[in-house]
């Protein structure tokens, strides 16, 4: 009988700490872009209908599109975005990481 | 010194054959490449040709189907489906973009004005990067303003959808004498039309598709007695009232009336969609008959809901099982109600799609729902007069009182602005309140009293009393706990059903489609967001699953290596319980990685949990953290196993399990005592049993100084050797070890086998002696009152456990409790200190 709580015991234990570590792992699924320049990206961003320019500072980032969506970089290519991304712009152009 | 320089010229001339060998290997992904990016452009490419003849295809089709909101609903989710394509196929020129970029970071910046040229070769090969990233680039834009398109498509829909809502319901229609004749007319050309085209499809089946509609009818028939008949043999504990109880308890009433009307509405709607599955697939129905027929079917379990519903509900034969404190009477006349509006709004419903059918004008309907508005109105409007109250401790069948004030008003308000809303030309509107009175409160009804099944089953012990539970205790002898986990698990099943089925129901009455609810149901099981958080239960759950799957199988490994592997191999017990533990761990571990990658959380970012644990095992986790790593080497050192006998510190006993955070070890009184892993780490531990058993055990005589020694330690080892359990090797020895005051000390030191054993080899050999001694005439030259008086001075008596301190190894347990006493005592009576 003891032998049993025990157990049960350490299930729940395990229990517990597996859904701690889902409700610590709750991932950002936006994709982030990241300036890494040093100074002020432009991006042309397409969601949904609308095509809007967004500016990250120098080193700033900025949760974009969560659905999907085109982005134009300062140095002129596109690239779409599944959403899920971490995108960043060095030297003017986007590397998806 | 020859071999060494044939080693040296065959290394060299390996460097250096193989050195074009890796220029080439440079060389050849960039050209080789190319065809295979280019093929990826191409394919790109008409990937969004494609798109882009899908997306002109759909906004065609949705000009077309402007006015038929089901239809629409469909079209949204393909160009919803077009737009993820469309961003899919950018994404896949994106890797080749990459490649483009990084080798024109290799090749550099074409050479400033006045700088030396560069090769040709370098010129072209930028030339034709930039070429490539242009198109690249084109390619995306097309696609982005196809995105753009698509969305405004799908935007434009759900506009439409919205508009065509609004329109339905608020659309008016004058009405007057005049429009009243017209839909007379109407109705006579109408009827003229259902009767012909009734009949020449009859008699066409009947001449010449005489088979298949014999056959589809016979296997309607089938499917009938399958269904109907089956499902109320199989149920009918569940949905039959139960004559001879008089008194049905409430959760009996209430599974009685939800269960009653589920399922022989599921059986007909079952039955109803099989038949018609039946005679399309034999090809009876013909496209203007087909939809009458869907219709009267539809409207049929429709029908058989409203009026089962109510019946469960009302009860009018059997006061006793009615849920709703109501007079006979009343029960009756409402019933009658509610049968009259569900039949008046069902006949309205079986009309407006014959109507469609057979194309008649607008009006016609408009004038159908209106006469149907109007009855349910005033239907609403008589049921404010039924007195159906019962006064507490009232007989059923005595005389009911009036409703109460508001529920009167109530019914005569909505009745009148059924009737009102219907005159003044809004019978869209009208239709669809009145649909919503029979049709959606019956839902919410039975809803409502499956979430109070569920709630009464899940009870406490409440699943005992119901038929299913009498049945499961009947048939498998469950007792009372796992009846009452089983009667949990049947509430949250209801409430399951419940969620799962009423909940679109209802969204379906009130206009949504079932394309609707299927997006949303999707979107819900894969993608919640919170802000930018996307959760997917779908992943969460796979990751459960795979988790416990990963830990049954565990479990199950660890049984199979333990009792087929390593029991037949003979191996040590304690490497036994350590390979099964650490396998345990191993596999859990693993089982975890698996569910936590499967739910779709990103393996990495535990790097960043890690980091915030290391920081909390710094100041709060560190015992446990110690403790769990000291368990591991407690399994890989093994200075225990389970079953041997340890002492650490103030414990001990045998150890019972060791498991992540602290071994329980079991004293000699049978108290479990959960000692941490680090303990046995960082103190030092006795174990009596760990190479072996054997074990000396040291029993100290006192005796005056009347005896010869000589002859007292020949006595002790003849009582030692005549002991069975004592070893003869190594032998028992008898020692002087002391002079007391009064007193001499001996010590008879013997070996046993099984050290376990050692507290009763003991007991035996101290009766002995007692009684060795009191018959040689040696130990008891006292009287044993004087012992008694005089208690600060021992007598030279055959003394027990008075252990000197230097021999304590062999008997800590026997000295404790017994070390600060100096009276004599009888023997036999330390029965508390005494080792097993």
């Amino acid at each position: 009988m003891r032998g049993r709580r025990l157990r049960r015991w350490a299930m729940k234990t395990a229990w517990s700490a597996f859904l701690l570590v889902i409700l610590a792992v709750s991932p950002v699924w936006a994709a982030t872009v990241t300036n890494k320049d040093a100074e002020t990206a432009v991006l042309v961003v397409v969601e949904g209908e609308s095509r809007v320019e967004i500016a990250i500072d120098a080193g700033g980032s900025e949760s974009i599109c969560p659905t999907g969506c085109f982005l134009t970089t300062p140095s002129g290519d596109r690239i779409g975005l599944q959403g899920d991304e971490n995108v960043e712009i060095i030297n003017g152009s986007a590397v998806v990481k | 010194m020859p071999s060494k320089l044939s080693v040296f010229l065959l290394s060299l001339w390996i460097a250096l054959s193989a050195l074009p060998v890796f220029a080439q290997d440079a060389a050849t992904p960039v050209q080789g490449a190319q065809p295979v990016a280019v093929n990826a452009q191409t394919q790109a490419g008409e990937q969004l040709n494609a798109a882009r003849e899908d997306l002109t295809r759909l906004s065609d089709l949705v000009d077309k189907a402007k006015s038929d909101d089901n239809r629409l609903a469909e079209l949204k989710v393909d160009v919803d489906a077009t737009a993820k394509k469309i961003i899919g196929t950018s994404i896949a020129t994106r890797p080749r973009l990459d490649e483009i970029k990084t080798r024109l970071a290799e090749l550099g910046e074409p050479p400033a004005e006045g700088a030396p040229p560069e090769a040709d070769i370098v010129a072209e090969e930028r030339k034709r990067l930039i070429a490539e990233r242009g198109e690249i680039n084109a390619l995306t834009g097309d696609a982005e303003n196809l995105s753009i398109q698509a969305t405004k498509l799908s935007n434009s829909i759900t506009a439409t959808r919205r508009a065509l809502f609004s329109n339905t319901l608020l659309q008016h229609t004058d009405i007057n004498p005049e429009v009243l004749q017209n839909a007379g007319t109407a109705l006579a050309v109408e009827g003229q039309a259902l009767s012909r085209s009734l009949t020449s499809w009859i008699s066409f089946a009947w001449k010449y598709k005489r088979l298949s509609l014999l056959t589809a009818l016979f296997l309607s028939l089938c499917a009938a007695l399958v269904f109907l008949s089956g499902s109320y043999r199989l149920f009918s504990p569940l949905i039959r009232r139960d004559v001879k109880d008089a008194e049905p308890g409430y959760i009996t009433r209430l599974s009685v009336a939800f269960w009653s009307t589920m399922i022989p509405t599921t059986a007909a709607a079952a039955f109803v969609l099989s038949s018609y599955f039946f005679l399309q697939s034999f090809n009876v129905l013909r496209p203007d008959i087909a939809p009458i027929i869907a219709i009267t079917l539809g409207v049929s379990v429709a029908l058989l809901f409203v009026v089962t519903l109510a019946n469960a509900v009302l009860a009018p034969g059997e006061g006793n099982w009615r849920l709703v404190r109501v007079s006979d009477l009343g029960a009756r006349r409402l019933m009658f109600a509610i049968f009259a509006m569900a039949a008046i709004n069902c006949l309205d419903y079986l009309l407006g799609g014959i109507g469609e059918a057979m194309g008649s004008p607008v009006i016609l309907t408009v004038v159908k729902s209106l006469f149907a508005s109007v009855f349910i109105g005033l239907i609403l409007m008589a049921m404010a007069l039924i007195k159906p109250m019962l006064p507490v401790g009232a007989a059923l069948n005595s005389q009911g009182r009036p409703w109460p004030r508001f529920m009167s008003v109530l019914l005569v308000v909505t009745g009148g602005a059924l009737i009102a809303a219907a005159m003044l030309g809004y019978v869209g509107l009208a239709r669809f309140i009145a649909t919503q009175i029979v049709v959606t409160s019956a839902i919410v009804v039975t809803a409502y009293i499956g979430i109070l099944t569920g709630k009464a089953v899940a009870k406490q012990n409440a699943f005992a009393d119901t038929v299913v539970g009498r049945a499961l205790e009947k048939r498998f002898g469950m007792g009372q706990v796992p009846l009452d986990q089983a009667g949990l698990a049947a509430g949250l099943g209801i409430y399951a059903l419940v969620v799962m089925f009423f909940i679109p129901l209802i969204l379906l009455q009130w206009g949504f489609k079932i394309a609707d609810i299927q997006a949303w149901a999707y979107r819900l099981f894969t993608e919640i967001k919170i802000g930018s958080i996307t959760i997917s239960l779908v992943g969460i759950f796979a990751g459960i699953l795979l988790f416990a799957v990963g830990y049954f199988i565990t479990r199950w490994f660890q049984r199979w290596l333990d009792g087929s592997v390593m029991a037949r191999s003979r191996v040590d017990a304690g490497v036994r319980n350590s390979i099964k533990t650490g396998v345990g761990y191993l596999g859990v571990g693993l089982a975890g990685l698996v569910g936590i990658s499967a739910a779709g959380l990103d393996l990495s970012s535990l790097a960043l949990v890690a980091g915030a644990l290391s920081l909390g095992v710094g100041f709060g986790l560190q015992n446990i953290v110690s403790n769990f790593v000291s368990g591991l080497i407690l399994l890989v050192e093994r200075p225990f196993k389970v079953g041997d006998w340890v002492v650490t510190g103030t414990t001990e006993g045998f150890v019972k399990r060791i498991s992540v955070r602290a071994t329980e070890i079991e004293t000699f009184q049978h108290q479990s005592i959960m000692v941490p892993n680090s303990l046995f780490i960082n103190a030092s531990v006795g174990n009596w049993t760990h190479r072996n058993k054997l074990g000396r055990s040291d029993i100290p005589v006192v005796v005056g100084y009347d005896t010869t020694p000589r002859r007292v330690m020949d006595l002790l080892l003849e009582i030692a050797d005549a002991h069975p359990l004592v070893l003869r090797n190594p032998a028992p020895a008898a020692v002087f070890s002391a002079f007391g005051e009064t007193t001499m000390t001996f010590e008879l030191r013997i070996y046993v086998a099984d050290i376990v054993n050692g507290g009763g080899v003991r007991n035996d050999l101290r009766l002995e002696i007692f009684e060795r001694f009191r018959a040689e005439d040696i130990g008891l030259p006292f009287p044993k009152d004087v012992v008694e008086a005089t208690p600060a001075d021992p007598p030279a008596e055959v003394a027990e456990d008075k252990q000197p301190p230097q021999d304590g190894e062999a008997q800590a347990a026997d000295a404790k409790p017994e070390t600060t006493h100096r009276r004599p005592r009888r023997v036999g009576s330390s029965a508390a200190g005494e080792t097993p």
